[in-house]
């Protein structure tokens, strides 16, 4: 079966290729040996294709984007052949470029966007600055080079006088990467690499620049390579999918064969790793192991020490590329057999898979709370953040950001409340709040029916004490390495909670229980990390670390700000199953913060919790994980639903966006009535005037709610005018000749 | 409507500061045990003056009636402080606003060329030695600059006095204006004064070597940053990517340190005016402190004083010209 790499090149050969890489190596010097961060790499990448290149962090994805570039920055070594096809003209070798050629082939011929989109830009230059001085520096006409910036600017739907009159700071983070998208096809490339271009946004900004990107694509026609750390996000996009793991491509094929028939044991693993909302919870599963050491590779195929199909062969040789068929070659011994070895769908154990916490990766049903009494109970939790004034404000009330505006929330005994929403919608705060990190501006937190403010300033009743509150509410943050003091060692850090709360214990009571935990928690030898520095951990165990800290002061209710965000995917289901593992050893309660509704999903489903839906400050929607991903009532819900990416291409790519406007509406200045009717595609008349109030939905889950007139039979919405225009109802329906929404 | 809230409120620290300073400066004559007043009185006495007269003399020279109670001659002194009223210096025995007056354009003279031009200096050698790091003239400069940076730059200054004015005559050895030349817009006027400034501005430049580490970890920190590898990528020429991306950026810390350092330079001024017997502001100072002439001290110091307090204001309303991320106080992210 094994092809031959000259059968490789007749394969592709009569195809098109705008950019061709062969034997391409990205090398470091380091003291501890050479650092090979791209090792031998053939790629063809086809005129007016979109190619998405998956890998996680540490996998050399950022060093192929630079190196189609030739940009790889010193002191790292690039070798190999890239070569150019314009198409119209001659072949061009980007490696022997002279200076003058490779300027010219920079940015006129291929140009990239950054994942740092908000350090990509001059903080003390305007935008427009940066088209006019790009276009100076290509000696482009620079009249005409505007017009067409402008042009690209609204059709990303950005309002183009006002961002090239922007500095770089007044804009969001979702404007500045589209600015900077614009900015690169500003001289009208022809390839744009684009590395992790929308890892620093959300879901929802995410999801329509993507869409943006399709319509950007047939009108600039363009080839694109899209690089990313999420599976699921390029298979709405990309034509063909790469997959590199440990600085070469084990995989490559069209994107529905990958998702749907993935040959590579680690593709496999790497989907079923991925939290979504469409496949099953039993299916999840983490990759066991860890991603190897550029310097030391691992012999024979890179993936062997984590591969359940390893075998002798695996260790010795490594696997060429197998032509599996329809453009699709795997670089796998056994890929005919993986499919067997590794089944997406199956509740049924494998053999080496997943040897934890197998009975418990089980759904939960959500219970019925009714009548129970709360463990934190928030009424009308108001959080507003006053701007600064000058003295010379007396008159008129200063503009606040109503970060937090009236929200009820009530936690329960071993209970999971999940809370999504896009970066500014208050969610963090509310968790802050919850916990007694931020003090309401209005109404109040009560911990077991004693307002946590009023014992804090002395007006309790004396029943419990502040240091009491304090104790049993905990956080865990997002960026577990600023949250661990980097001077202590793990011992001080742990030691600490115990030294505080627990009198009782001596240090060697001490030590023995923060030994087991660190053995609970897969940190083994304990002895070993006992004694380490935050800094010569690995992210996914930093978190562990500040799990445990938190979780040895024996709290009721944990604020878990984004814990898996800063993580690898395949590390993020281990640490949620690791999360759900001590909340049902520990008896606590979670309030969890997320962006992403699958990790919500994955959450709230396996502990039987509920998913709250923030947007501007107000909870649009709360209920059991099920109703809300499935039959979600509020408009909002439904566009996040819309948002977070699935692995069935074939259905979503149909799906229009169910957002009218990309951008958050000014939280200093909300719009009136439903704070989303500016978005909203069914907003009529009477949502710019009232309030929706929280109505129970017409669900069978009691604890489902939200805040929208439409989940009223007899609401006076049915008879109101709609405020939608029909001509542009959906930000991207000028490509798609999609039907507007219907009413019901 | 926010940016103007905002200078009105700095403007409104700035004389919160100078009226700050004026009540300590009436504090310290009224209040301190063996206060200067009585000193004064104590003084004149001491050469035979009749107590009375000795009073009413004192009273006029410091602007206070001690006879007064405190409010009232606090609001005296006030209104004398706000007419521009220093009081009358005992030694020179003129008007202290007229000695500062005279002394001050010197001060500044010195001061203004010694601080830009070091900066001047320090920002092209730190970007040098950022462009080059870990290089040797990046190592070698280093060295230099922390060598010269930790010697006192009135030793630095005596050094040069003794070779480049007493051992090779290349400069005057002191005063501040060559002598039997009539004072006016004249080629041999001006080239004297800046042949007697020169070895001032030269001292402290040389001891001023640390601006130039700090430039040079800010411009390092920005040569780092994703805006410059964009930049290169784009094309852009050096010139543009040194000056309006690097030193541009690089240069923001560094230009409130550049305002504040008049103030420290003030300071300095005492001593150095005194090495090169330069006749400025710090030299008025000292030889009114030898002299115990108090009102020039006491005018010394809030003339001083508020000379730093208006460049720290200067440096903050011009700031939000440098970095626009300073404009206003609140982004205004839309």
């Amino acid at each position: 079966m094994t092809v031959s790499e000259t059968d490789y090149e007749r394969t592709v050969a009569h195809s098109d290729p705008i950019l061709q890489m062969r034997d391409t190596t990205v090398s470091f010097d380091m003291e501890r040996g050479e650092s090979r961060v791209l090792d031998n790499v053939d790629m063809d990448i086809e005129r007016n294709e979109v190619l998405g290149v998956v890998g996680e962090s540490g996998s050399g994805k950022s060093m192929f984007a630079s190196a189609l570039l030739d940009a790889v920055v010193d002191p790292g070594y690039l070798r190999g052949d890239i070569t150019y096809n314009p198409g119209d003209g001659e072949s061009v070798d980007v490696l022997e470029m002279s200076k003058r050629e490779r300027k010219q082939y920079r940015w006129e011929e291929v140009s990239m966007v950054f994942q740092g989109a908000m350090s990509s830009f001059n903080p003390v230059r305007d935008i427009e600055t940066h088209f006019v001085e790009t276009l100076e520096a290509h000696d482009y006409d620079v009249r005409e080079g505007m017009q067409r910036a402008k042009q690209i600017l609204s059709d990303l739907y950005l309002d183009a006088e006002r961002v090239l009159d922007s500095y770089p700071h007044e804009l969001s983070g979702g404007m500045k990467q589209r600015a900077l998208i614009a900015l690169s096809l500003v001289l009208e490339p022809e390839v744009l690499v684009m590395d992790e271009p929308t890892a620093a946004l959300d879901l929802l900004m995410q999801r329509s620049i993507i869409s943006l990107l399709e319509n950007l694509k047939e009108r600039y026609d363009l080839t694109i390579v899209f690089i990313t750390h999420d599976l699921p996000l390029v298979a709405d996009i990309a034509d063909r999918v790469g997959v590199l793991y440990a600085f070469e491509f084990v995989e490559l094929g069209p994107t529905e064969e990958i998702l749907e028939d993935a040959a590579h044991p680690y593709t496999r693993m790497l989907l079923k790793s991925t939290p979504n909302l469409e496949s099953s919870i039993e299916n999840m599963r983490p990759v066991e192991g860890s991603a190897p050491d550029p310097v030391n590779v691992p012999e024979g195929c890179s993936f062997h020490p984590r591969c359940p199909l390893a075998d002798e062969e695996c260790i010795d040789v490594d696997p060429g590329p197998y032509d599996a068929g329809e453009g699709r070659f795997v670089h796998c011994h056994h890929w005919e057999h993986s499919a067997e070895e590794i089944p997406m769908e199956d509740a049924s154990e494998t053999a080496g898979l997943a040897d934890e916490g197998v009975e418990s990766r089980s759904t939960k049903p959500t219970p019925d709370h009714e009548g129970e009494e709360p463990v934190l109970s928030m009424q009308d939790v108001e959080v507003h953040f006053e701007k600064d004034t000058g003295f010379m404000d007396f008159f008129g009330d200063p503009p606040a950001v109503k970060a937090v505006d009236g929200i009820d929330l009530d936690i329960y005994e071993n209970d999971v409340v999940v809370l999504v929403g896009e970066s500014g919608c208050g969610k963090t705060t509310l968790g802050k709040t919850a916990v007694g990190l931020q003090r309401p501006t209005g109404g109040s937190v009560e911990y077991r029916g004693d307002d946590i403010w009023k014992v804090r300033d002395g007006d309790g009743d004396g029943s419990v004490s502040w240091g009491h509150i304090r104790r049993s509410l905990q956080i865990v943050h997002q960026d577990p390495g600023s949250a661990l003091n980097p001077h202590r060692r793990n011992s001080k850090i742990l030691e600490a909670p115990l030294k505080r709360w627990h009198d009782e214990l001596d240090g060697n009571d001490r030590r023995q229980r923060v030994m087991s935990m660190l053995e609970h928690v897969g940190m083994t030898p304990p002895e070993d990390y006992y004694e380490r520095y935050p800094h010569q951990l690995s992210g996914g165990e930093q978190q562990r670390v500040a799990l445990i800290r938190a979780m040895l002061m024996n709290p009721e209710v944990i604020l878990a700000d984004e814990p898996v965000s800063a993580l690898d995917v395949s590390l993020r289901v281990e640490m949620m199953d690791l999360l759900i593992e001590l909340q049902e050893m520990f008896d606590t309660s979670y309030l969890f913060i997320s962006h992403d509704l699958a990790n919500a999903r994955y959450i709230a489903e396996r502990t039987g919790g509920r998913i709250g839906v923030l947007y501007l400050g107000e909870l649009v929607e709360i209920g059991p994980p099920e109703q809300v991903i499935n039959n979600p009532q509020h408009p909002y819900t439904q566009a996040l639903r819309w948002a977070t990416p699935e692995l069935d291409p074939a259905e979503e790519r149909a799906e229009e966006s169910p957002i009218r406007e990309i951008d958050v509406p000014d939280p200093t200045n909300p719009p009136s009535g439903c704070r989303y009717h500016t978005r909203c595609p069914e907003a009529r008349e009477v949502c710019t005037e009232q309030t929706p109030e929280s109505y129970s939905a017409d669900t069978d889950a009691p604890s489902h709610r939200g805040t929208c007139f439409r989940m009223v039979d007899d609401h006076e919405y049915w008879h109101s005018e709609s405020i939608v225009d029909e001509s542009k109802d959906s930000f991207d329906s000028a490509a798609d000749t999609g039907t507007a929404p219907s009413d019901d | 409507m926010v940016n103007i809230d905002w200078r009105l409120r700095r403007l409104g620290q700035t004389a919160f500061t100078a009226w700050a300073v004026i009540t300590l400066s009436f504090v310290i004559v009224r209040m301190m045990p063996g206060n200067p007043m009585g000193a004064m009185i104590q003084q004149l006495e001491r050469r035979g003056m009749d107590p009375v007269r000795a009073r009413q003399l004192v009273e006029l020279r410091l602007s206070i009636d001690p006879t007064k109670p405190i409010p009232a001659a606090y609001v005296d002194y006030m209104v004398n402080m706000v007419q521009g009223n220093l009081g009358q210096s005992v030694y020179y025995q003129e008007s202290v606003v007229d000695i500062i007056a005279q002394s001050l354009p010197w001060t500044l003279f010195v001061l203004s060329w010694a601080t830009f031009i070091s900066f001047f200096i320090g920002i092209s050698v730190g970007a040098l030695m950022a462009y080059w790091e870990g290089g040797k003239l990046d190592v070698g400069l280093t060295s230099w600059a922390i060598l010269m940076g930790s010697i006192p730059f009135y030793v630095l200054a005596i050094m040069l006095l003794i070779f480049m004015s007493y051992r090779w005559g290349f400069f005057p050895t002191g005063g501040k204006r060559p002598t039997g030349i009539e004072p006016g817009l004249t080629w041999p006027f001006i080239s004297g004064v800046i042949h007697h400034a020169a070895l001032p501005i030269l001292s402290m430049i040389v001891a001023s070597g640390v601006a130039s580490l700090g430039m040079r970890g800010n411009a390092i920190r920005v040569l780092g940053e994703d805006y410059l590898r964009v930049a290169r990528l784009r094309g852009l020429s050096d010139v543009t990517i040194s000056t309006q991306y690097v030193a541009r950026n690089a240069i923001l810390p560094m230009y409130t340190t550049l305002l504040i350092g008049i103030g420290e330079m003030f300071g300095g001024s005492i001593v150095l005016e005194q090495v090169f017997q330069y006749r400025g502001v710090g030299w008025y100072m000292l030889s009114a402190t030898y002299q115990r002439d108090y009102p020039l001290m006491m005018g010394g110091f809030v003339v001083i004083t508020l000379a730093v307090v208006i460049a720290l204001l200067i440096a903050d309303l011009t700031y939000g010209y440098l970095d626009p991320r300073a404009r206003g106080q609140e982004s205004e992210s839309y």
